[in-house]
């Protein structure tokens, strides 16, 4: 008889705030080491943490989107350990009444809808960062104090590609609601697993594995201490609760510490931050704000006829996804059509998010009309997708400065339709006689004339109206 | 040698204001008290700022509505003030100076006090006799055999032996009120929430509170005039703003007055009862309904003391590692770094208390003792506020004796605890209460304790003021005219 997995996962998710969750300090990664971190954070004595209300917020809008009750009376606890990356020794958490609980993440897995249900959701702040050297541990405080969420599911997951979809999902819903940047690599996202085997109903021994460094290798991790699990309960040795790492250069988890019996944090109520009661009014006012999600993003795209394998494309990119959700009346297709292509190829040579750049609202309004209505096409704007991110130039003018600004100069098209019936009186003639093939003969010779820079649907029309004149 | 100190503040204020006296002639007088008198109040002295500040305010104009202006004020020594050492009486903070001010000395300053140096304490205020400080005792200036009691021993002394006529201590359990009762001083811990604790080293945060200590009442209700001020750096800060001295002076007929049968029973000694019993009486005469009361869980105040406030110092003084300041001995391991560090810095009061407080926090033990101890705390909170709404304030005296012996209580860290066993309820309650001379008995001060509903000192200084002028003790010897 094989073994079952079953697999709860904690996740912890830095909220993109201003400033640190109980002091003022600006929470930024990537500064300089020890240049975000007042007294508050370092732990000084005499000084008593404040309450940042942002945290507050996107804990909810988190809460939210993982569809958790959310507790209208929110208060802390200090949980008691001694380690030099704790300033206090101490750390501020939720540990009685987490901000959020009994919620679920919907995952697909292969049309299958599953429902991954969360435990909770509690605020937190977290600890600096150990940097550790040959003989020395250097700490960096700039960390020390960002606001935290840490996200519970019951040991519900089974597999190890369930764990990646709902890693995946997770992410994309707290990246959605602009809770996080949800960036593992730089420790914004950081997740651990408790896998554990069994036979039966009644739960193995749950081995617990650290601050896994991708969601890839969250299911790697899984896979592999399955295995080794297996081996040794077949081998029949007995498994200790024990927390591992996950190496992914030699691809194996490696032994950190023994769980000792239980954990004595010493948890008890903090005495420096009243009761913050968050009435219905408040809530509803937070949920409010909360961006539209990926999934109705998806609805729309598609009701827009974008191509499923695009829609995705977009969805991976928030920047994409989040320039396009500026307009309200406007070819999405078109629009994702171009930003996909040229756009997105041009903003990775200059190493820029589109916000970044001078692409503004209204010129992807006026490209959009212009390639719909047939006035420039692709191939004119694979030519100035430089100048339109690059420069604050409009659109007509980037045009005429790249010589197709006759397309849309009706007089200069005029000029050439004029020079062409002036050259051509016979077949004008035979046109106004009924023959039709003249008027495509006439065409040919604006296109050659124009050296195939006008807009044929333009010059077309313009040359109708003018021999019918 | 001059004797200004000796006056009241507003003959002080006015030789300033006539330009008789400069602020570096209260200075030059407090530094000579200090070095006259061997007591050992003061842990640092601050010779050079104080002078420096005494000379900037003499370039500008004595505020002429601001009582304090240019006044000597000794700070204990767990209030951060920048620049200057913040010991806590410790050997883990010996050379622990200040990067920052505490928010009340941004009042202080505010206010052109000046301070002269930082007071004598029990190490981290856990004691009440300051004896558990890592710079040796203060010794009681009425009998320098005495204990000046605690924990903020030495701000009392500064007051008693007039070094300074103001001074700021902390009050966790009885800290300011049972060395203003040795001392025949004024001191006041006031209501939860009036005077910011950003700045103070935290003993037991949900009961520590700062408060001033002052020669009588009129100037004990000045200086909290000054410190009291909501700060966005403390949550448990609240919106304050009024004169504390408004009703000093007015009738007290008609007041209602309770007294807890268990603050005259036998934990009391009789000597200490009679005192109070002649103000009992001073206080019928004046036309005050004055009661003997019972209330529910009063008797439990020093065991809610002991796991409340030790629970929350072993937690608030985990943070004294070694890591980022403070003493650190240098050990191979980390665990051994902590051991040595806070083995060899903390004293054996501070570490008996941490012990038990990580032992009632521990595992189960959270339930058992600290839950039910925060829960019975409410119940003694709503007890008392029963009391209030048929009477005004609530009286007893401030301590069950007075100064003792040094090294008396050596042999038994409990008989510490007793001592403040008459106080305590204010600080479960977050009640303010306010200790003034009531006599002397074999010529040592003995202290009465008014108490009052949350955010009414304004009534405790009222009735304050009328017994001060009644009793008229002058334990201080303040002069009210030169």
């Amino acid at each position: 008889m094989n073994y079952k997995k079953t697999i709860g996962i904690e996740v912890h998710m830095e909220l993109k705030t201003k400033e640190k969750l109980f002091s003022p300090t600006i929470n930024n990664y990537g500064n300089l080491a020890n240049s975000n971190a007042n007294i508050i954070d370092l732990g000084y004595p005499g000084t008593l943490p404040t309450l940042n209300k942002e945290a507050v917020f996107l804990a909810v809008k988190a809460a939210t989107v993982l569809n958790c009750k959310i507790r209208k009376i929110q208060h802390f606890d200090r949980k008691n350990y001694f380690y030099p990356d704790n300033p206090k020794n101490f750390q501020i958490t939720e540990e009685r009444k987490p901000i959020g609980y009994d919620g679920y993440v919907e995952i697909d897995d292969d049309g299958i809808k599953k429902r991954i249900e969360i435990l909770e959701i509690h605020m937190e702040e977290d600890t600096s960062k150990s940097i550790h050297s040959k003989e020395k541990t250097l700490l960096d405080f700039n960390r020390a104090g960002v606001p935290l969420v840490e996200i519970v599911t019951k040991p519900c997951l089974h597999t190890a590609k369930e764990a990646i979809l709902y890693l995946e999902k997770l992410r994309e819903l707290l990246l959605y609601a602009g809770v996080s940047d949800c960036k593992i690599e730089e420790g914004s996202m950081r997740c651990d697993a408790n896998i554990s085997i069994s036979k039966n109903e009644k739960l193995g021994t749950k081995i617990e594995v650290k601050n896994i460094g991708s969601i890839t290798n969250v299911g790697l991790a899984i896979d592999y201490e399955a295995k080794r699990q297996e081996e040794i309960l077949e081998n029949n040795e007995t498994l200790h609760e024990e927390t591992r790492r996950y190496d992914a250069k030699l691809a194996k988890t490696i032994l950190m510490r023994v769980k000792e019996t239980g954990n004595d944090y010493r948890y008890f109520p903090e005495p420096d931050i009243p009761y913050l009661v968050l009435t219905e009014e408040i809530i509803k006012n937070i949920q409010d704000t909360i961006p539209t999600s990926a999934d109705i993003r998806r609805e729309k795209y598609l009701k827009a006829g974008i191509s499923p394998i695009n829609i995705e494309k977009i969805i991976a990119n928030k920047n994409l996804s989040d320039y396009l959700e500026q307009f309200t009346n406007i070819n999405l297709k078109t629009a994702s059509n171009l930003l996909l292509g040229d756009v997105q190829a041009h903003l990775n040579k200059i190493n820029k998010s589109i916000f970044e750049t001078n692409f503004t609202k209204e010129k992807m309004i006026t490209l959009v009309k212009y390639l719909d209505d047939g006035i420039i096409s692709h191939k004119n704007f694979k030519d100035i997708v430089g100048d339109v991110i690059e420069t604050d130039k409009e659109i007509d003018d980037i045009l005429k400065e790249n010589g197709i600004k006759n397309v849309v100069d009706n007089s200069l098209v005029f000029n050439i339709i004029q020079k062409v019936i002036n050259e051509n009186q016979k077949v004008v003639e035979d046109y106004k006689n009924g023959n039709e093939r003249s008027l495509k003969f006439l065409m040919g010779q604006v296109m050659k004339e124009s050296k195939g820079s006008v807009n044929p649907k333009v010059a077309n029309d313009l040359l109708v109206e003018v021999l019918n004149k | 040698m001059s004797k200004y100190l000796d006056l009241d503040l507003k003959i002080i204020h006015d030789l300033l204001v006539k330009k008789e006296i400069k602020p570096i002639d209260l200075v030059n007088e407090s530094f000579e008290r200090i070095n006259n008198n061997e007591l050992n109040a003061f842990i640092t002295i601050d010779y050079e700022g104080a002078r420096k500040k005494a000379l900037e305010l003499e370039k500008i104009d004595v505020e002429e509505d601001n009582l304090l202006f240019g006044i000597p004020i000794a700070i204990k020594d767990n209030i951060m003030v920048k620049d200057l050492k913040c010991t806590c009486a410790s050997h883990i903070l010996e050379n622990f100076i200040s990067i920052y001010d505490a928010s009340v000395i941004d009042l202080i300053n505010e206010k052109k006090m000046i301070i002269i140096g930082k007071t004598n304490m029990d190490e981290f205020a856990m004691g009440s006799t300051s004896e558990t400080s890592y710079f040796g005792c203060p010794v009681n200036p009425w009998n320098k055999k005495k204990v000046p009691g605690g924990s903020s021993g030495g701000s009392a002394v500064a007051v008693s032996s007039h070094i300074t006529p103001l001074a700021l201590g902390s009050d966790t359990g009885g800290s300011i009120r049972q060395p203003a009762s040795f001392n025949g001083i004024v001191g006041m811990k006031p209501t939860y929430g009036r005077v910011s604790r950003f700045g103070l080293v935290a003993f037991a945060s949900s009961l520590d509170q700062i408060g001033p200590m002052t020669r009588n009442v009129y100037e004990n209700a000045l200086l909290l005039n000054a410190i009291s001020k909501k700060d966005d750096k403390d949550l448990t800060s609240v919106e304050t703003s009024e004169d504390f001295t408004r009703l000093i002076g007015d009738d007290i007929k008609g007041m209602k007055i309770a007294i807890p049968n268990y603050f005259v029973s036998k934990i009391v000694s009789d000597e200490v009862l009679n005192k109070f019993k002649e103000i009992i009486e001073l206080l019928k005469v004046s036309g005050c309904q004055v009661d003997y009361v019972d209330i529910n869980h009063i008797d439990k105040a020093p065991i809610l003391y002991q796991i409340i406030a030790m629970g929350e110092a072993s937690s608030n003084l985990a943070r004294f590692d070694g890591i980022r300041y403070g003493l650190k001995v240098e050990a191979k391991t980390l665990e051994d770094l902590y051991k040595k560090t806070r083995s060899l810095g903390f004293g054996v009061e501070v570490k008996r208390r941490i012990m038990v407080g990580s032992y009632i926090l521990s595992g189960e033990n959270a339930k058992i003792y600290y839950n039910k101890a925060l829960q019975i705390r409410d119940d003694l909170k709503k007890s008392f506020d029963s009391i209030y709404k048929d009477y005004d304030l609530i009286l007893g005296p401030a301590s069950s004796r007075v100064a003792y012996d040094l090294n008396l209580n050596n042999d038994d860290p409990l008989k510490c605890f007793m001592d403040d066993i008459l106080v305590m309820h204010a600080n479960m309650g977050g009640f303010p209460s306010l200790a003034l001379p009531m006599g002397l008995i074999d010529e040592l001060p003995i202290g009465l304790q008014i108490m009052g509903k949350h955010f009414d000192e304004a009534t405790i200084y009222k009735l304050a003021s009328f017994i001060e002028k009644k009793l008229d003790l002058n334990l201080g010897g303040i002069k009210n005219e030169l």
